[in-house]
């Protein structure tokens, strides 16, 4: 069982302990006390507003968020969010990186302007859109419709989503991109020279190729889906059946000051991204960085 | 003949893109160039054209210090994760190690954990610490809760360079300081650009983070600096001095993009042809 | 490889020891050991001034240094509670929306008023912003401004401003059939603003959402009327159709475009009307805020700011000195003319000047003689998000139900059980 390692595996070990040390020294030390702070207080009842009143409660807060509508509804809207942003943003983002990446002609204004989406601070650029679907100050208003969209639920659920796509492609294009960069050239060629078509060749040489970056970018891109905030924040504030789980949370824990509420919610928040992050790592198998299978062409 | 409609086909596609990517941003510069009377009149492009908004935000040093704040610390908060990354990265790629697994899982957990109920433990942690309001407040978490990215977007990198090829060089004589510079290192830039450039947004764009563990001008950066900008009244926000704001704070991302999306190019064919 | 990453390991732990080491706070009071006094306050653009007067009147006995707050409400309640949980003895004097300042006693944050300072900030105050700075029957801070939102109304669509919301809403219907502007125009985004409307609404009706302790949720017939108007009014097709989204900034824009025929809204609404659409400012004139019944004048909700003494402050005596002078007549009318933020002491309105800046006082004065506060709890935070979620979208409102779901959310509320919207 206990195989004493060989002096050169040994030496990969320390290598390896000692390459990651810092990476793991500064994100332990900066995020171990808040995190295991916020789950001890999750099991709390504590208001700061009644410091008195505070007790250790188990479970049930956890019972009392899973057992509320505001929490399912949200749930079901953050849900509704990420899946389509993050399914139109691997579309687009795929279409954008393509184009980055093989365009013949003016490749530095394309990545540029293409990824200053992404760069633009999200508060402002809600601003903007809350302006732009306002009837009476922005163009867009104007343009689709006579009514106010940002007032019915349908219209700004689709608002906030068209939002969140803009501002985030840009963050998957890139990432793609690099993906892109890494497919040899050799490959394609010999597969072309084989007969394949263009779309067999993406299929075949491309995608398992890129399958490492894809995990990547759909793993913190859905991560960062979930979490979505300013931008509904400043476009509908919540209202008509809006809010997303990160607004609760925000709601119970910074203006309601219920510590024990608001940390329930982070975790359960924690947890349902924890288990969309295993579901992507799982489909995708080998290509997950650090899984044993050092599956290298 | 052929390059010529290829060149046409992608200058479309190239202008489908331009246009998609920047036809909200331009509704943000006019914000930014009407006046008050017009700030709200809906049209496109600003009746009446004026630089006000720009003189506002920096009539006071309000601004410039937070832009310098901001340039600051996302340079060196880039910096850092960027190197602690890479190192990390390369240990997930290329060596087995007891721990690799535990070290990707947490590192992926941090980064999903919601930021905001961390901010005030750590508000509590760099008070007692006396960082807080200053540079290292701020890079600190902003290291913190970048490396995960870059950690992962550099070891799916790294798994994909063929490292044999390291190999060969030095088989045909090459020494490993010329092997790495010449085989390993063009390999790996697209992933290590790309991880800075989306650093360096992150670093630039934090809100929260900003927000909370700031107090003064020492250390405050720009996102955080708008939310101080004063409209003429409380309930006015000053949208003008925002959106000139904002257009100021996009230069730089800019000038970043455009200085390091020259990396990003297939690097495997360069570097194979040149090793 | 290993030389590299030697090298890498040890300049980065240099860089990160520096930077840890670098720039060290420096905190406490300045060498001439002249105390401190930090106050903490939203930006409010010419604060600076009054402060630079206090510490000229305080002539070395303290030095006030005004740390400025961001502009959002949420984000200065956050950072000032961030701090106090933390028992930070750096903050002195608190700028408090009036709303907060319950939540601020009940949690032992601040400090008492008493003796001959409570009598100073009660001398001359009008009762509706000195009873929110209270809590069970004490004094806990020294009321700065006030606000109160008026009725706007456009002369030449309007020739008598109505006084009930049942002459205003037929009013505008009327207009709307002539095929003139019609639209009453004011807050219904699902935040404060909304909560602000349907309190004026209740208070109006002489209704109670809590009893007078703030300790239950009666939600009287007086609340139910409110309710029954709210849904009335949002459903009478008189209102901007971005109503639902509409906060005070998004209304006064909507009323200067042209849209409306009435707006309620705050005073900032005049100075901003007269440097944005002057030709329609010179049309537009105020009134009391419609009420329920005729011959009942409306009773209209309060805002604004009160100053409190923190628990922490290492020099509260001077604090509390600091805190007078800085919301004493002179600078009441000071920042009520410069920053357009109202009084909270009565005779400040008799002054020439402010005839002046505020041709509306006289109206604004009588409001603020009958005025209404928003439930007095330390839970406030907890009601008003529950309230704007269930009040919104107004148009949706059934009565009866609408009634019964509050009355018992909003005990849940108060109590800090279950969860908010």
């Amino acid at each position: 069982m206990t195989v004493r390692p060989s002096e050169g595996k040994r030496a990969e070990w320390r290598l390896g302990w000692l390459l990651c040390a810092p990476a793991a020294i500064v994100m332990v030390a900066v995020t171990a006390y808040p995190i295991l702070y916020s789950v001890w207080l999750s099991m709390q009842r504590f208001d700061l507003k009644f410091p008195d009143e505070r007790e250790f409660v188990g479970l049930s807060n956890y019972i009392t968020v899973l057992s509320n509508e505001y929490w399912w509804t949200a749930f079901g809207v953050t849900m509704l969010i990420t899946v389509v942003s993050v399914a139109v943003e691997l579309v687009l983002g795929m279409g954008l990186a393509v184009v980055m990446h093989r365009t013949l002609v003016g490749r530095g204004l394309v990545r540029t302007s293409a990824l200053i989406p992404y760069g633009i601070v999200t508060v402002v650029a809600a601003f903007s859109w809350r302006y732009a679907w306002t009837p009476g100050t922005g163009y867009l208003a104007n343009l689709f419709t006579d009514g106010a969209p940002l007032t019915e639920r349908a219209s700004s659920l689709a608002i906030i989503i068209l939002a969140e796509i803009w501002k985030t492609t840009p963050f998957m294009a890139l990432l793609l991109l690099a993906g892109l960069a890494l497919v040899p050239d050799d490959l394609l060629k010999a597969a072309s020279m084989d007969g394949a078509t263009a779309w067999q060749r993406f299929v075949k040489v491309t995608l398992p190729v890129m399958k490492p970056a894809i995990l990547v970018a759909l793993l913190f891109r859905t991560l960062d889906a979930f979490r979505v905030f300013d931008n509904i924040y400043v476009l509908t504030a919540g209202a008509n059946e809006t809010s997303s789980v990160s607004m609760l949370a925000y709601n119970n824990l910074l203006r309601g000051l219920n510590l024990g509420i608001g940390s329930t919610m982070s975790v359960l928040i924690f947890i349902t991204v924890a288990i969309m992050a295993f579901i992507f790592v799982k489909l995708f198998g080998t290509a997950a960085p650090g899984s044993r299978d050092e599956g290298r062409r | 003949m052929e390059t010529r409609t290829a060149k046409w086909r992608w200058g479309l596609l190239d202008a489908v893109v331009v246009v998609f990517a920047l036809f909200p941003v331009l509704w943000i510069v006019s914000l930014s160039f009407k006046s008050t009377a017009t700030l709200t009149d809906g049209n496109f492009i600003p009746r009446e054209w004026t630089l006000e908004n720009y003189r506002t935000i920096f009539e006071t040093d309000q601004f410039v210090r937070a832009l310098v704040n901001s340039i600051g610390i996302a340079l060196i908060s880039t910096t850092i994760a960027v190197v602690l990354g890479t190192m990390a990265a390369y240990a997930v790629a290329r060596l087995d190690f007891p721990g690799k697994g535990t070290l990707v899982g947490v590192s992926l957990l941090i980064a999903m954990f919601p930021q905001v109920s961390l901010v005030s433990p750590l508000f509590d942690i760099e008070r007692q610490l006396g960082i807080f309001d200053t540079w290292p407040g701020l890079i600190l978490p902003y290291i913190t809760f970048s490396l995960p990215l870059a950690i992962y977007t550099l070891s799916a990198f790294f798994k994909q360079i063929p490292w044999d090829l390291e190999k060969a060089a030095k088989m045909d004589g090459a020494t490993q300081a010329q092997a790495f510079r010449k085989v390993i290192a063009p390999l790996a830039a697209p992933g290590v650009f790309t991880s800075a450039i989306l650093v360096f947004i992150f670093c630039w764009n934090d809100f929260l983070f900003a927000i909370s563990l700031t107090s003064t001008e020492r250390s405050r950066t720009v996102p955080a600096a708008l939310s101080f900008f004063t409209g003429a009244s409380q309930f006015e926000d000053p949208t003008g001095a925002i959106s000139a704001a904002a257009v100021v704070i996009t230069i730089p991302i800019i000038l970043f993009v455009l200085f390091f999306q020259r990396r990003i190019v297939a690097g495997l064919t360069s570097g194979a042809v040149k090793g | 490889m290993v030389t590299h990453t030697g090298t890498w390991v040890r300049a980065t732990a240099a860089a990160v020891a520096l930077l840890l080491l670098g720039p060290m706070t420096a905190c406490g009071s300045d060498e001439s050991g002249v105390p401190t006094i930090n106050f903490y306050y939203a930006q409010e653009q010419n604060l600076q001034k009054v402060v630079d007067d206090c510490n000229a009147e305080a002539a070395g006995k303290y030095r006030i240094s005004y740390q400025v707050l961001p502009r959002g409400a949420d984000d200065q309640r956050v950072q000032m509670v961030r701090r106090l949980a933390a028992e930070d003895s750096g903050m002195d004097v608190l700028g408090l929306d009036i709303t907060w300042t319950q939540e601020f006693a009940s949690a032992d944050w601040i400090l008492e008023w008493t003796g001959a300072n409570k009598s100073e900030a009660e001398q001359g105050t009008l009762a509706g912003p000195l009873e929110s700075a209270e809590y069970e029957g004490k004094l806990y801070a020294a009321p700065k401004n006030t606000n109160v939102q008026l009725l706007w109304y456009r002369t030449d669509l309007v020739p008598q401003p109505p006084t009930t919301w049942d002459e205003m809403i037929q009013q505008a219907l009327d207009l709307k059939q002539q095929g003139k502007p019609y639209q009453v125009i004011t807050m219904g985004a699902q935040y404060e603003g909304l909560v602000v409307l349907y309190n004026t609404l209740v208070a109006s009706a002489g209704g109670h959402i809590l009893n007078d302790d703030g300790t239950k949720a009666v939600f009287d017939e007086g609340a139910v009327r409110g309710l029954e108007i709210l849904q009335r009014f949002a459903s009478a097709g008189v209102t901007h159709p971005s109503f639902t989204n509409t906060i005070e900034d998004d209304a006064r824009l909507q009323f200067q475009n042209g849209e409306g025929a009435f707006q309620l809204n705050w005073p900032f609404v005049y100075p901003a009307m007269q440097e944005g659409a002057p030709d329609l400012a010179a049309k537009v004139r105020w009134a009391r805020y419609p009420g329920v019944d005729s011959g009942t004048p409306s009773k209209v909700t309060i805002g604004g700011y009160n100053l409190a003494v923190s628990k922490y402050s290492k020099h509260p005596d001077l604090a509390f000195e600091a805190a007078l002078c800085l919301r004493n007549a002179e600078h009441q009318k000071f920042s009520a003319i410069n920053d357009g933020v109202p009084p909270t002491i009565e005779s400040v309105y008799n002054d020439p000047e402010m005839t002046k800046a505020y041709p509306m006082k006289d109206e604004i004065l009588a409001e603020l003689r009958d005025a209404a506060n928003r439930p007095l709890t330390p839970a406030y935070q907890n009601v008003s998000t529950v309230m704007s979620a269930t009040l919104s979208p107004p148009a949706s409102i059934e009565e009866e139900k609408t009634a019964k779901e509050l009355r018992g959310s909003i005990q849940d509320a108060l109590e800090s059980k279950g969860v908010l919207p």
